[in-house]
């Protein structure tokens, strides 16, 4: 499929609304332009259920005049549109209010080189949409070769090439171009009255690293099954062995209680824990742009402020929170490159590994519950509070004895973190957030 | 329910097509995505607008406005979708997204293209006198300002608030192989607020808000700005007061309004009727069989004016209706949409919903309830010794199996039939047949909660609304830390 609109047009179109702003009376314009083309198929039963191909561009900007901020986007790309827009943009400034934190970041001299990051696989917008379906359903075909799998919610695989612009009055000019792609399978197992679902997916930049149609099946298969005839469990206080996805599904909390904008909004327990004790001794959380491949990996931020490597917690004290210029400016900082839209947004956030392997943390456990999935809401980052629906299996005596349902986990993130007694060694970013397997001391698992 | 001056303001937004396409230039598009045998082709154009105003920190921070323009091109064969979208209204790209989703089939133009006729709907469901989108900025940033001042002058222990109006015209233009070109104007506001309350080192916060597919004054007649703040102030001010919730299994009674995202999740999910196609939904071998207590009744109503879930033709340009889904407790209707609907030979009732021009269509909700019972709802507090009232809830989330949890953010214990000591974050886990059977009484209160959901489906977010009565559920697993 041929690029929509080429990329050094849409780099002249965003230079020349910054020109177009300062004209408008603009003090500063910060332009952001993304194009890309996506490809998804759903295959389910043996055959192809949804093909979508396409390809979209979209333009954003801000502007700011007297320190008041106002902003734009649209899809519709052509001149007369993105015009008024711009002078609209410039009027509504006025009518906000004044905020000293306000405005882009200062000029950096400092650039990361975005082609030594591995943002871009050429492999990506090669691959024949044959090929694309033909692997979902071979991902398909071979689980549901398994006799105790009794319905799919189909496989998929999505694929993703774009490049993201930035442009703006203090004199950055930039872009990147990226890749994403992905395979994935979600299964049922047992009779109506009593079903098992869950499934299993692979997301990476380059193709050649996805898991292969075999692997992801066979995972989708043995989580399904796993949760096959649950039981219910007392109330009670025990262990919690997070699986790797559960640590994720944590530090996605923790994430949102060190942004800076949560921060400066006092909405996280963890404001003025700066420099103090926030998880036990051996735990150690970083925000990493430049990890060359990795999903959340960028040579800047939505604002062009260059990506770095920041320590969050280290060795259980809580060192930096992230930020983007605004919220940086409210706390007295430099921007941690972690500007995403008008908020702030993770790199690749990730809990350092240890050196248990998952099967030494679940065997020192006597009772105790292995997390593999929750379900619902239930975060409250103002005071670190956690209520979930959960689904897990039960351990007795270091092994897996049976399924739980029905089941809630609570506790507070402050005490999960403190309480943390093992760390695995298998971290793997199957996303931008990511974590190995970890072992908590105690939480509330309540059941009947 | 229905208003007399609805006609009137939706006559008054004028349909602006912005591809600027004519009725031979659909028949050309329908033919191109029709070239390789597709059994039925649809276009979907879309222009929306959307504003935003934020107000925190005591100054109004941002406003934004943004356009988003786009046209969409499914193509059925048989249970079988092909899609292609483009924001670039030029014809290349028509023709080369018409191209994209005709390649689903392969084979030849089965048959010709009937002519257009444009199609109407009944219903005049947007009761708008002052339409937000045209309003001016000033005027939206009063009413920001008026929901943020009431919140944070409330109370010293009000330590941070935040006011938000958003809204959106949407213009749809629908025109498929059947001949039927469609158009609707969509007009959607909400203005909501939050608010931090501290005391003694402890955090808590509250929400409120409303809106719908309403002009602006909705927010001098039915909520006013002042109540969304105050409410908001007041529900974390209660939660200070709160403690932890029970944790266990225990009688629940749902408190009305809110409460209705247990509906919605725990039965409404289950009645789309794509689960019931691909017999993933754990209600697919049910329908005509009693799932639930005689006492509850659920309807999925579109056609509310002015309600957040409701429309005039849903997104494949069908008119819809209300759909019984449980009469006393037994299952009978599904939410159909154009694809189900063929599968299962059924009418399609008007369900089938986009977030936008980038998505094809799937059976959603609109605006579930369940119908008024025969309970006086002192009578149902009344009647438990020892349980949970769950007042204010955050959302919920359930699997095709009938799992579900939701969030309660705000309860009450019940002790001796009275709500006694306010409860804080708890979250309700069960299954949906189980609690059916388990629900023992139904108030005569029905009520609808906040006009502002939001409901999520394979990546797609479309405006719904949720209501119930007072509900008592016998058991029900309670998750929480005493």
């Amino acid at each position: 499929m041929k690029d929509v609109g080429s990329r050094a047009e849409l780099r002249r179109l965003a230079e020349r609304l910054v020109k177009l702003g300062k004209a408008c009376g603009a003090d500063e314009v910060e332009v952001h332009v993304g194009r890309g083309i996506e490809f998804h198929v759903d295959v389910r039963l043996g055959a192809v259920e949804n093909l979508v191909e396409a390809g979209s561009r979209s333009v954003g900007f801000r502007v700011i005049k007297d320190r008041r901020t106002a902003s734009a986007g649209s899809s519709d790309l052509s001149w007369p549109v993105l015009e008024r827009l711009m002078k609209n943009a410039v009027a509504r400034a006025l009518l906000a209010s004044s905020d000293d934190c306000a405005g882009l970041p200062p000029h950096s001299r400092f650039k990361v080189e975005a082609s030594t990051l591995g943002l871009y696989d050429p492999e990506v917008p090669l691959l024949s949409s044959r090929a694309k379906i033909d692997l979902a359903l071979e991902t398909e075909r071979i689980a549901l070769s398994d006799k105790r799998i009794t319905n799919s919610h189909g496989a998929s695989f999505s694929a993703h090439h774009g490049g993201i612009i930035l442009a703006n009055s203090n004199g950055f000019s930039g872009e990147y171009e990226q890749t994403y792609c992905s395979l994935g399978i979600g299964l049922q197992a047992g009779a109506t009255d009593d079903l098992a679902e869950d499934g299993w997916s692979s997301n990476r930049r380059r193709f050649r690293d996805l898991e292969s149609p075999e692997a992801i099946a066979r995972k989708a298969v043995e989580r399904t099954v796993r949760q096959l005839n649950p039981r219910k469990i007392r109330t009670q206080n025990v262990p919690v062995v997070f699986e790797q996805d559960m640590t994720a599904w944590l530090l996605g909390f923790l994430f949102g209680c060190v942004s800076g904008t949560a921060v400066y909004q006092r909405a996280t327990f963890l404001a003025d824990k700066l420099g103090r004790r926030v998880a036990a001794d051996g735990i150690t959380v970083l925000d990493d742009g430049l990890m060359p491949g990795m999903p959340g990996t960028r040579p800047f931020d939505a604002e062009g402020v260059p990506c770095r490597k920041t320590a969050v917690v280290e060795a259980g004290i809580l060192k930096n929170f992230l930020t983007n210029t605004y919220a940086a400016r409210k706390l007295g900082t430099d921007s941690t490159g972690n500007g995403d839209g008008s908020g702030v947004g993770p790199n690749n956030f990730y809990l350092v590994p240890g050196r248990s392997t998952p099967e030494d943390i679940v065997g020192s456990v006597e009772k105790g519950l292995l997390l593999v999935r929750t379900l619902g809401h239930g975060l409250n980052p103002v005071t670190g509070d956690i209520s979930r629906g959960a689904f897990g299996l039960w351990i007795e005596g270091g092994a897996v004895a049976y399924p739980v349902s029905e089941v809630t986990i609570a506790g507070n993130l402050g005490d999960i973190l403190n309480g943390i007694e093992m760390i695995g060694n298998d971290l793997d970013f199957r996303s931008a957030i990511a974590g190995p397997t970890l072992k908590v001391a105690e939480m509330t698992v309540a059941g009947t | 329910m229905r208003t007399k001056t609805a006609a009137a303001a939706v006559r008054s937004l004028p349909y602006v097509d912005h591809f600027e396409l004519t009725e031979a230039d659909y028949r050309r598009i329908l033919g191109l995505a029709l070239a390789r045998g597709g059994d039925f082709a649809e276009v979907f154009c879309e222009y929306r607008t959307f504003g935003f105003i934020l107000m925190e920190e005591d100054i109004i921070k941002e406003t934004a406005e943004s356009i988003s323009l786009g046209l969409g091109i499914r193509v059925l064969k048989g249970e079988m979708t092909g899609y292609g979208y483009t924001n670039e209204p030029s014809w290349p790209e028509i023709k080369r997204a018409a191209q994209t989703a005709a390649a689903i089939a392969s084979g030849r133009a089965a048959r010709p293209l009937s002519s257009l006729k444009r199609a109407r709907s009944s219903f005049r469901l947007y009761p708008v006198r002052v339409p937000s989108h045209r309003a001016s900025l000033d005027q939206k940033i009063g009413l920001v300002r008026e929901a943020y001042q009431t919140a944070r002058a409330h109370d010293p222990k009000i330590v941070k608030v935040k006011a938000a109006l958003g809204d959106s015209i949407q213009y749809v233009n629908i025109v498929n192989s059947d001949g039927l070109l469609i158009r609707d104007v969509r007009p959607l506001v909400k203005l909501s607020c939050s608010a931090i309350a501290e005391k003694d080192g402890r955090k808590e916060s509250g929400y409120h808000g409303g809106g719908g597919r309403v002009g602006l004054e909705y927010f001098e007649q039915t909520l006013k700005p002042r109540t969304i703040g105050l409410e908001a102030a007041g529900e974390a001010l209660r939660l200070l007061e709160a403690r932890e919730a029970p944790a266990g299994e225990m009688p629940v009674v749902l408190a009305p309004g809110h409460a209705g995202v247990l509906i919605h999740e725990a039965v409404g999910h289950l009645l789309e009727a794509d689960f019931h196609r691909r017999k993933t939904s754990v209600l697919w071998d049910k329908l005509g069989t009693q799932v639930g207590s005689g006492l509850v009744t659920i309807i999925d109503d579109p056609t509310i004016p002015g309600y957040r879930g409701s429309y005039n033709i849903d997104d494949e340009g069908t008119v819809p209706r209300p759909v019984l889904l449980i009469e006393k407790g037994k299952a009978v209707g599904l939410l159909q949409d154009f694809l189900t609907a063929r599968f299962f030979k059924a009418a399609p009732t008007g369900h089938g919903r986009r977030e936008d021009y980038s998505f094809w269509p799937l059976p959603r909700m609109s605006n579930i309830y369940i119908a008024a019972g025969p309970h006086d709802p002192g009578e149902i507090i009344g009647s438990v010794r020892k349980g949970f009232y769950a007042e204010q809830f955050q959302g919920g989330q359930v699997e095709d199996s009938g799992k579900f949890t939701f969030s309660v953010s705000s309860g009450y214990l019940i002790e001796d039939g009275r709500l006694t000591a306010p409860v804080k974050q708890a979250t309700l886990i069960g299954s949906n047949i189980d609690i059916l059977k388990k629900v023992e009484m139904v108030g005569s209160d029905l009520k609808f909660s906040l006009q502002t959901g939001t409901c999520s489906k394979d990546g797609q977010d479309v405006p719904v609304s949720d209501g119930c009565p007072t509900l008592k559920i016998a058991r029900m697993t309670v998750g929480g830390l005493a």
